[in-house]
């Protein structure tokens, strides 16, 4: 789809979960928000994804091929785009330890895998919407 | 060329602000200190600019350190901000996280880790503040 001349195009949404159908229900709920998502289902097509696209948001489950993994990707992509929105979905009710991980590795929302897409996606845009960062990223 | 960089300890227990201020000086930093948030405060809210805040969770009163956290995020440069805490729960690291603190370390404080983060965390504030 080519944008309309003079018009931003949309802000770009990375989805690392090695779930696809969790992808695929990422990719909907974002593009609903009027995200363009590019999806990777492991660390390698991730760190390719960050070497080609800008993203303004990135959702990371926190298991990818092992427990924990996802945590220092979403470090990685809080380092490479410091403005972006990095959420991180864990498969267990956070609890402190992965609060702390969170603020550690500059991940600003934790999610419980087991939360609806749709619900995860409004809580970001919510928040995206009101903080500064929003400024400049076009939401719907 | 070496940056100059600087540091508040925050701390109701002077053996620790003792210690840390001796490991940060070792490491290059103009350290200063408070003893509590009050002090803290009067620091931060007096044109003092630091580039890092490092404080304790529970002094005066509980969580207390959360006020030091949310004043120094204020500064602009931005310091990076480091709590150190025995007691996280719940409620007082979803309000760190939410402020947007950048490191919470678990006392008894391992000081390579505690080193390692803040020099990270200076370098990436400085690059990103276009501080030099």
């Amino acid at each position: 789809m080519t944008p309309k001349q003079g018009t931003l195009p949309n802000p770009l949404a990375l989805v690392v979960h090695g779930d696809m159908a969790a992808l695929s229900k990422f990719q909907a709920a974002l593009a609903r928000k009027g995200f363009t998502t590019i999806v990777a289902r492991d660390l390698p097509t991730a760190l390719l994804a960050i070497t080609q696209h800008y993203f303004q948001l990135a959702i990371v489950s926190s298991q990818l091929a092992e427990g924990g993994d996802g945590w220092p990707l979403a470090g990685v992509l809080h380092l490479v785009f410091p403005r972006a929105f990095v959420a991180v979905v864990s498969p267990v009710e956070p609890d402190v330890l992965t609060l702390q991980a969170a603020i550690n590795y500059g991940a600003r929302e934790v999610y419980d895998q087991s939360s609806p897409a749709e619900d995860i996606v409004n809580s970001i845009v919510a928040q995206l919407i009101s903080s500064e960062g929003a400024n400049n990223t076009k939401v719907q | 060329m070496a940056l100059q960089r600087s540091v508040l300890l925050v701390d109701d227990e002077s053996s620790i602000l003792q210690t840390l201020r001796l490991v940060f000086e070792h490491e290059g930093y103009t350290v200063s200190t408070a003893e509590s948030c009050a002090e803290a405060v009067g620091l931060l809210s007096n044109g003092h600019d630091f580039d890092a805040v490092i404080t304790d969770l529970n002094m005066e009163k509980d969580d207390i350190g959360l006020e030091v956290a949310r004043v120094a995020l204020k500064g602009r440069p931005k310091p990076a901000v480091i709590i150190c805490t025995g007691f996280a729960s719940m409620a007082n690291s979803r309000a760190a996280m939410d402020m947007g603190v950048d490191y919470m370390a678990h006392k008894p404080v391992e000081l390579q880790e505690l080193i390692s983060a803040l020099n990270r965390l200076i370098a990436r504030h400085r690059e990103f503040e276009g501080k030099k």
